[in-house]
């Protein structure tokens, strides 16, 4: 026999109760780095290729307020600007469903394609979009989860917009940072709308990175004190903004993380304590035939580490498959891409594992190095 | 030839607080036991019997006065020192065996081996010689629950002998015991005083297990009472 040996017979001494223990660690574990998944793919700014030269120019008011469609000429005049596009989000419900389950925007076809460079489509589709007003090219999830062929007309209904569009499907795209979204044409949207010459955000292409300062202040300032003035901003910088507004859900996710955390550490402990009273003559007579009391603190200390592990790895390493093997996106029904549990977020758990494991036996490790021989030995006979 | 005392007692006075009144567990008592004497301590609950065993053994320290065990003052020494002590020094044996359950008999007996500096090989070897003392060598690899209370308390017994102490203290070893598992294991702790000179104190109740000591002494209200000597 080893002292390992020694301490992981004890740690399984009643095994329904380890396996409870075990368990209770898994499940919460589990649910804790699905929390902090969910909470990264919220909060982080999509980052691809085209991003860096991308800036965004909305409604210095607000997001919500359109910008007029005259701009566009003061833009494409801007030193050091190589491509502009309107950017309207239509919002509309597709078929039957009760709300928009996944975004469509208007956009200057020939434009969008040179600004959002990563969108990879076939040629000919690529030229189909060009051509037809009605056209739209769908991100290759959506057309997926829809079943969408090209070919199909899509009608939908405005939400946000008076108007219904019915669009005609040419493509599908993919290779972008949200391959789920809908881009037809701003003319046709335009026309639908009855020609208000307005548009939501422009989307901007920046010769080169080394512009983008210049750039930005330019459109800035190009724009001061008329009636619609507006933010420019790089794409990174409005994607923040725009996960500024989860502010209150993530305070929501990690006070339920808190909660997780709080509750599993209540568990742990109420299971330490009761392992350790139910032993605590036997511990007093390790103490009595020599073991010392850091030896008596470590084996308790190690037990309860021991049961935290194996609980962090079937919870981590459980999430880590289930989050690997199977598509979030059909899960979730689309509000998903992806649940990248990454090493980071795993060092996370792994960490609030290990603290349980320490914490939750600490009270009781302590009070039983402390006892004394003949306190121990009394509760004997 | 003079006799060699394995404790040496002088003066021993053991004060315990109970809220605010001192209560006195041992008075002024002083007491040698040679090597290999089998001791028995009797009196009636209260009277000090334990708190000397403990001080003896070094799980409790006196209020006054000296306890020498091989002439090393055994109040003198730390936690820490105290604990290596009785792991080279003392082996105990109590009254509900002891036993931790999730081991076998034979991890039993090696568990005290595990704080020594010896290999695998002779922690086994000194763990099967312990068992194969008190008989049990074949229900080693039996856990606590598969064996009789009488077998119990001899692996006990070989587990307070396997680090090859001096002294054995015995905390009312046939308490929980019927008769002939007792008279067993009395049989054992005799055997041990008398050939392995190994010195055992006892504390019983029992007459009849104390008829087995080579020396009776009682204690009454923390004083010793005059002794009563069997045989050599």
């Amino acid at each position: 026999m080893t002292i390992a040996g020694f301490i992981v017979k004890n740690a399984l001494r009643n095994k329904r109760r380890a396996l409870l223990c075990i368990l209770s660690v898994a499940v919460s574990l589990f649910l804790l780095v699905s929390l902090l998944v969910a909470l990264r793919e919220i909060t982080l700014p999509p980052e691809d290729v085209g991003a860096a030269a991308r800036i965004i120019v909305r409604n210095k008011v607000s997001l919500a307020s359109p910008l007029p469609a005259r701009q566009r000429a003061v833009l494409e005049r801007i030193p050091g600007v190589e491509a502009v596009t309107p950017f309207t989000f239509y919002g509309g419900k597709f078929r039957d469903e009760d709300f928009p389950k996944f975004a469509q925007f208007a956009v200057d076809p020939k434009e969008f394609m040179r600004i959002v460079v990563e969108a990879k489509m076939q040629v000919d589709q690529l030229d189909a979009f060009l051509k037809d007003q009605r056209a739209c090219i769908v991100g290759k999830i959506t057309a997926d989860k829809y079943g969408l062929k090209i070919g199909d007309r899509l009608n939908f209904i405005g939400t946000l917009w008076p108007c219904d569009l019915e669009l005609k499907m040419v493509g599908t795209y993919q290779g972008t940072i949200d391959d789920r979204n809908l881009f037809f044409n701003h003319k046709y949207f335009d026309e639908a709308m009855g020609n208000l010459g307005q548009v939501g955000t422009w989307w901007v292409k920046a010769r080169s990175i080394d512009d983008m300062p210049d750039v930005l202040d330019r459109i800035n300032r190009a724009f001061a004190n008329t009636s619609a003035e507006v933010r420019a901003e790089t794409e990174r910088a409005f994607q923040m903004s725009m996960v500024s507004m989860w502010g209150n859900i993530k305070i929501l996710v990690r006070s339920i993380c808190s909660v997780v955390v709080f509750t599993l550490l209540l568990v742990s402990a109420s299971t330490m304590s009761m392992a350790i009273r139910e032993r605590f003559r036997e511990l007093a007579v390790l103490k009595a035939i020599g073991f010392q009391r850091r030896e008596i603190f470590g084996f308790i200390l190690a037990e309860s580490f021991g049961l935290a592990a194996v609980g962090a790895l079937l919870g981590i390493g459980g999430a880590w498959a289930f989050f690997t093997h199977i598509s979030i996106s059909k899960l979730t029904d689309g509000i998903f891409v992806a649940f990248e549990v990454t090493p980071q977020i795993m060092g996370v758990a792994g960490t609030v594992a290990a603290a349980l494991g320490i914490v939750s036996a600490l009270a009781p490790a302590i009070a039983m190095a402390r006892m004394s021989v003949v306190d121990g030995l009394k509760t004997l006979d | 030839m003079p006799v060699e005392n394995i404790v040496s007692i002088r003066q021993l006075t053991k004060l315990y607080r109970q809220g605010e009144i001192d209560v006195t567990a041992l008075n002024g008592i002083s007491l040698d036991i040679p090597r290999g004497e089998f001791l028995a301590l009797m009196g009636p609950s209260g009277s000090g019997k334990s708190t000397l065993l403990h001080i003896i053994a070094g799980v409790d320290r006196p209020t006054e006065g000296e306890c020498r065990v091989q002439g090393q003052d055994v109040a003198q020494l730390s936690e820490s020192q105290l604990a290596d002590w009785r792991n080279q020094n003392v082996g105990f044996v109590f009254q509900s065996f002891n036993l931790i359950p999730v081991l076998t008999a034979f991890e039993n007996v090696e568990l005290p081996l595990l704080l020594t500096r010896l290999n695998r090989r002779e922690r086994r070897t000194q763990a099967l010689t312990a068992l194969d003392l008190v008989g049990l060598a074949d229900r080693a690899h039996h856990t606590p629950r598969q064996l009789s209370g009488g077998q119990e308390q001899r692996v006990a017994i070989a587990r307070a002998l396997v680090t090859d102490p001096t002294l054995i203290v015995a905390d009312e070893p046939t308490g929980n015991l019927d008769s002939n598992s007792a008279a067993e294991v009395l049989g054992i702790l005799q055997a041990l005083s008398r050939t392995a000179a190994k010195t055992v104190i006892m504390v019983t109740h029992d007459p009849k297990a104390a008829a087995f000591a080579s020396r009776v002494i009682h204690l009454e209200k923390g004083e010793l009472l005059p002794t009563e000597e069997r045989r050599p």
